[in-house]
This record gives structure tokens, C-alpha cells and sequence, in this order.
């Protein structure tokens, strides 16, 4: 690890606040946020058409529509996970300080001294309440949203990393943003993170 | 009846297990393959001779095996140990070229040849997938081709997808216009006794008139995606392709030993040397002529695959054995109504709906004994069938990005890349081709032969 290097992983279930929490802490620490901007950085950087890398940032791989044949996926799910990955652990290798949502970082970055492992819940009325007023939408379709997209996430995660998504034995810390409301969760992270980096 | 439900069911085990991919393939053939050997010709038809029939080992101890003055068949079951031998030679001296820089030094020569112009090397990029397909798997014709494509789409600054797209078309269809191009053509030629020169004269004629077909179809379906940024480039800063040389004097002994594996297969008929003849001796040459390098070539050569082939010929064994395949042919038979026309058809067009969607070898490995007993039963020919055979397997697999190795290779290359290649975009390309193709072979079979 380079001296004082500091990856922040955040984990979050839909609706919980987890990526407002990611974006304060990176503010906080002024480090820079990793998340769909991730895809944009990889397309500039490789002059690729960044529509079609969004279309495939944290999906699932169609396991029935996908076939390996020697160790290459026609899965285009896999190789944009596989390109993010390889970014995240360059970025890393060089020993950059980020934060970073989702992506299984958790995990990819597991090797790094200097990996902080957190995810983020909330009770489902809360994550309602803050999907129904971002979206504009009803309770009911903000409720079917947040499981289809947990559903989602879990799925892309699993497929990846031997440890479960959500499970509190892969994450340093699981925190429920509802106890604290998001900005004193924010706060409550922020001290954590001081305290491991000076220990 | 029992061993008959055993052999269905150790057969829909292993394809689901492929399909599945949480185990990998050579492990559920060759698992699948021990089962059939043990539970059902050892337990439950209780017949070692069949076993030893299927695993077929003194085939390779005869003379005809390695030299036939007429056209080589292998045994009529079980594991065909030519094709097996005969993939493992050309994966060696595939190997052995690439370690030299040949596939780079290739494709960057052509692109220069053209003047690095996008349409050009568009067209020859097709037309060399296509003619490399035709003696070396299609897989490493794609991992060269798209990764270079890939780079000059880079430095020429055009959209590479659409040329990394028609590559994969043209390496399937070269690969059936020989016996040696794609594993269902080794399967059939090896196991039905056809020479190279029958592949040439039968499904290459074919796969020359759709070529045609096709280079014209993707130069209007792609044109537009091509010239978007052709000007303004300067080529005098291009990668030279001699730089892709690692090894000068390996690279001339190599290019010889490709050109001789060539020669010696266009010409096996009269020789009499049969392809697992030729496999070998290419491969013994190659590891001869890399000296110190002999080993890591050894060492790469992609056992798994190997091993895969040896499994699924046992449980495909199992089907023949058990008459499985007969009641197969005798449906088809009965559906065609006698009609030998609707009987070409279903054998093109099933066996390239089946490749779309699962793989083509063990779909091939199947269909032979079936078209064999067809031949036998229905009063038509056995080569009009094999040619329907090859080019429904070769072509349908092009169909979909999961159809043919080659395609998942392509794509993946691509994605890797940056340009993941979604099923959608895929399908909207090279569905209409594969359909063309295919009615380009069926036309040609009917009126040809019958």
C-alpha cells in the first residue's frame, strides 16, 4: 500500500442515501467520487462511445444469452464490469486516495491496507419516501423500484465476488441511514474514517 | 427402453451443464462421458465390447489411421481420435506461428498494402478471415483480426464493430468451405471418410458464391459506419509490420510449415495421408524447429478443448449405441414424408437453429450417425446430406453471438476494448446474412444433386 492511501468502498441498497453519503464523504476527504463518472473517464481515456458503455454500468450478465469460449465472455455486461474493475485497480496500483460506489469494490480492492469497506441501508419507508420524491413517483412503483433494483445489484455483485452483497462479514462497516438521517450518517462515517486512517 | 431414457438423460445432463457454465465444458463432457461408460454400458447394459467400441483406442493402432490409399473413415461410434489428433497438430502450429508475429505481421501487411484506407482493408479483412478460416480455427483467425482491427480502428479513428462483425461472418463461412476449417466439418469428413478436395468441391463452391453475397451485403449495410472519419489521418506514423516479427528465421520456417500443412491437406486424398497423419507430423515439425520454446508451445495448446471432444464423443456414443439416434433419423424420415427436398431443408435449417443457440460440435457429433442412417434408410446420398449438415451447423451458428466460438471471441475482443456488442446490435447485423447464406446453400444442394 502507498503510504496514506485511502479507498472509501460504499455498498448501498436503492434508496438509501448511500451515493449523497459517497458524494459528501468525497468532499469531505477531497477525494475524487467514482461511480457512472467512472464510464466517462474510461471513454475519454479510450475515445469509446460513452452511450454504449452506460448502457451496461452495474447490469447483471444474461447468463442464458452468454457464452464463454476460453476464457473471452461474449457477454457485454462482464467485459464493461471486467473494464471498470481494471480501472478501479489501476487507480489503485497507483496509489490514488478515492471513494468509491458499488462496482464491487469491496471486494476487487480487497488486497489494498488502505480499503475502508462500508455499506448502506435504510428502512424501506425511508427508502420509499426519498425514491418516490427523486423519481416523482408513487409509493407502490418507489416499493417495486427499490426491489427490482436491489435485485439487481445483488445479482451483479454475487456473480462477481465470492462474498454476498449486503452480508455485514464483507463490509467494516453497515450502517442503517435512517437512525442517524443521511448527513449525521455522513458525519458519523467521516469520524470512522479519520480513526482508521491514523491508526 | 431403459438404457435408451439413461443415454437421453446423461445427453440433456451434459448440454444443460454446458449451457449452464457453472462447470466448465471438458469437465461435464468428460464426467457425462464416465457415466455413460460405467451406468450405462457397464451397469446397465452390461457389454464391455461396446464400451471398448466407443472408446475406439485400437482404431489409432491400424495402418488406416494413419495412411489410407482410398478416403479414411474412422469407426462408426464412439471417440473419433482423428479429429482429436488432427485439432491438437493445428493448435500447435497455430501456436508456433504466433509466437513468431505471423497473424500481426499478416494483418498489418494488408492494411498497408491498401494504404491504410478504411474501406479497403474493410473488404481484404473479410476476405483474409475468410481464406485463414479455411485452414486454422476460427477462433485464433478472430483474436488476431479483432484485436488488430480494434487497434487500427483506433489510429484510423473509425467505429471497429462493424468490421470486427463481418470478420466473425466470413471466418464461420470460410470455415465451411473446408474439411479443415471448423470442428463439425473435421467431425463429418473424418467420420463419413470425405477428403479434403470433397469439402472444396461440395461446400467451398458454396461458401465462394455466398462470400460474394456477403461482402456485397456488408459493404452497404456497414459503408456508412465506415467513412465517417477517413480523412485527415496521417499514416506515416503507422505500426510497421515488421515490427510484429519476434523471430525472423522462426517466422520463414513457420510461414513454411503453415504453407506445408496446407499442401499436405489440400493433397491428402492422393497421398493417402489421412488428417490425424498430417496433425501429427505438422505438430512434431513445429516442436522440432522451436527448439527451447518446444515445451511453453506444448503447454498452450488448449488441452481443454481436447478433453472435451474425447467426452462428448463417449456420450454421443452412448445415443448411437442405444439406437437413440436411429429413432432421431427414422422421425426425420417420417416427417419428410419421403420427400428428399423438405428432407435437405429440415437438415439445414434445424441443424442451424440448433448451432444459434448451443454449440455446434456436439449438435455435428449427434447428426452424424443420424444422416448416416437416414442415407441408409431413405435411399438418398449420404454426401448430399453431409454438405447439409456442414453448412446448416457452419452458417446457423452465425446467427447469434453465443452461435459459433469464433463470435464469442470477436465480440469479447471487442468488449474488452470498449465496445461491448449487445445482442440486439449483433442480431440486426448478421441475422439477415445467415439467412441469405442459408437459402444460398439449400437452393444450391436441390438443384446441384438431386
Amino acid at each position: 500500500m502507498e503510504k496514506g492511501q485511502v479507498i472509501i468502498s460504499i455498498g448501498r441498497e436503492y434508496g438509501s442515501g448511500g451515493h449523497y453519503i459517497a458524494t459528501k464523504l468525497a468532499e469531505k476527504f477531497s477525494l475524487p467520487l467514482y461511480d457512472s463518472n467512472l464510464m466517462s473517464d474510461l471513454a475519454s481515456e479510450k475515445n469509446l462511445y460513452l452511450h454504449k458503455l452506460k448502457k451496461y454500468d452495474e447490469v447483471p450478465k444474461k447468463r442464458l444469452f452468454s457464452r464463454t469460449v476460453n476464457g473471452y465472455s461474449n457477454s457485454p455486461e462482464e467485459n464493461v464490469a471486467n473494464l471498470q474493475f481494471d480501472y478501479l485497480r489501476t487507480k489503485a496500483a497507483e496509489g490514488n486516495s478515492f471513494v468509491v460506489v458499488g462496482r464491487c469494490s469491496e471486494e476487487i480492492l480487497a488486497e489494498y491496507d488502505g480499503l475502508i469497506k462500508i455499506f448502506i441501508l435504510a428502512d424501506m419507508q425511508h427508502k420509499i419516501d426519498l425514491v418516490k420524491n427523486i423519481e416523482r413517483i408513487s409509493a407502490k412503483s418507489a416499493e417495486n423500484l427499490i426491489h427490482q433494483m436491489d435485485k439487481k445489484r445483488k445479482t451483479y455483485h454475487n456473480y462477481y465476488c465470492k462474498g454476498k452483497w449486503g452480508d455485514s462479514r464483507n463490509y467494516d462497516l453497515c450502517l442503517n441511514s435512517t437512525t442517524l438521517g443521511l448527513d449525521d450518517s455522513v458525519e458519523f462515517i467521516a469520524d470512522y474514517v479519520r480513526r482508521r486512517m491514523n491508526k | 427402453m431403459l438404457p435408451q431414457v439413461i443415454a437421453v438423460a446423461i445427453f440433456i445432463l451434459m448440454f444443460g451443464l454446458i449451457i449452464s457454465e457453472k462447470v466448465e465444458r471438458h469437465i461435464v463432457t468428460l464426467g457425462c462421458g464416465l457415466i455413460t461408460l460405467v451406468v450405462l454400458f457397464g451397469l446397465c447394459m452390461r457389454n464391455a465390447e461396446v464400451a471398448m467400441a466407443t472408446l475406439n483406442i485400437r482404431s489409432i493402432f491400424t495402418i488406416g489411421f494413419w495412411y489410407s490409399a482410398g478416403a479414411a473413415e474412422e469407426g462408426s461410434s464412439g471417440i473419433n481420435w482423428a479429429t482429436i489428433i488432427f485439432i491438437a497438430g493445428m493448435m500447435i502450429m497455430v501456436e508456433g506461428m504466433a509466437r513468431v508475429g505471423f497473424f500481426r505481421w499478416l494483418c498489418m501487411s494488408i492494411a498497408r498494402l491498401v494504404k491504410y484506407k478504411t474501406i479497403p482493408i474493410f473488404v481484404t479483412f473479410m476476405l483474409m478471415s475468410a481464406v485463414l478460416a479455411m485452414f486454422i480455427d476460427s477462433i485464433t483467425v478472430i483474436l488476431f483480426l479483432a484485436a488488430v482491427t480494434v487497434e487500427l480502428g483506433r489510429l484510423l479513428k473509425f467505429n471497429p464493430v462493424p468490421m470486427i462483425l463481418s470478420e466473425i461472418f466470413c471466418a464461420n463461412l470460410g470455415g465451411s468451405a473446408t474439411m479443415c476449417g471448423d470442428p463439425p466439418n473435421i467431425i463429418i469428413g473424418t467420420s463419413l471418410g470425405y477428403t479434403f478436395a470433397d469439402f472444396i468441391k461440395n461446400t467451398g463452391v458454396i461458401a465462394l458464391v455466398s462470400l460474394v453475397a456477403v461482402v456485397i451485403y456488408f459493404y452497404f449495410v456497414f459503408k456508412k459506419f465506415l467513412t465517417e472519419n477517413s480523412d485527415s489521418i496521417d499514416i506515416s506514423n503507422m505500426p510497421n509490420p515488421k515490427e510484429a516479427i519476434t523471430n525472423k528465421a522462426g517466422f520463414i520456417i513457420h510461414t513454411f510449415i503453415f504453407l506445408l500443412a496446407v499442401v499436405l491437406l489440400v493433397t491428402h486424398a492422393m497421398t493417402g495421408l489421412t488428417v490425424a497423419f498430417i496433425g501429427t507430423f505438422i505438430a512434431l515439425l513445429t516442436l522440432i524447429v522451436s527448439g527451447k520454446h518446444a515445451l511453453s508451445l506444448l503447454l498452450k495448446a488448449d488441452y481443454k478443448t481436447l478433453l472435451f471432444f474425447i467426452g462428448l464423443f463417449v456420450v454421443v456414443g452412448g445415443l448411437e449405441q442405444t439406437g437413440i439416434l436411429e429413432i432421431i433419423a427414422e422421425f426425420i424420415g417420417k416427417i419428410s414424408g419421403g420427400n428428399i427436398r423438405l428432407m435437405i431443408a429440415i437438415i439445414i435449417w434445424m441443424s442451424a437453429v440448433a448451432s444459434a443457440f448451443i454449440d455446434n460440435i456436439p449438435f455435428a457429433a449427434t447428426m452424424v450417425p443420424v444422416i448416416r442412417s437416414l442415407a441408409e434408410t431413405q435411399g438418398v446420398g449420404l454426401d448430399v446430406l453431409a454438405w447439409a449438415l456442414s453448412m446448416g451447423t457452419d452458417i446457423g451458428g452465425n446467427a447469434t453471438p453465443i452461435g459459433a466460438s469464433a463470435n464469442v471471441v470477436g465480440t469479447s475482443v471487442a468488449a474488452k476494448n470498449g465496445h461491448p456488442i449487445g445482442w440486439g446490435t449483433y442480431c440486426k447485423y448478421l441475422v439477415p446474412p445467415t439467412v441469405v447464406v442459408l437459402i444460398i446453400s439449400t437452393v444450391i444442394i436441390w438443384f446441384r444433386y438431386l
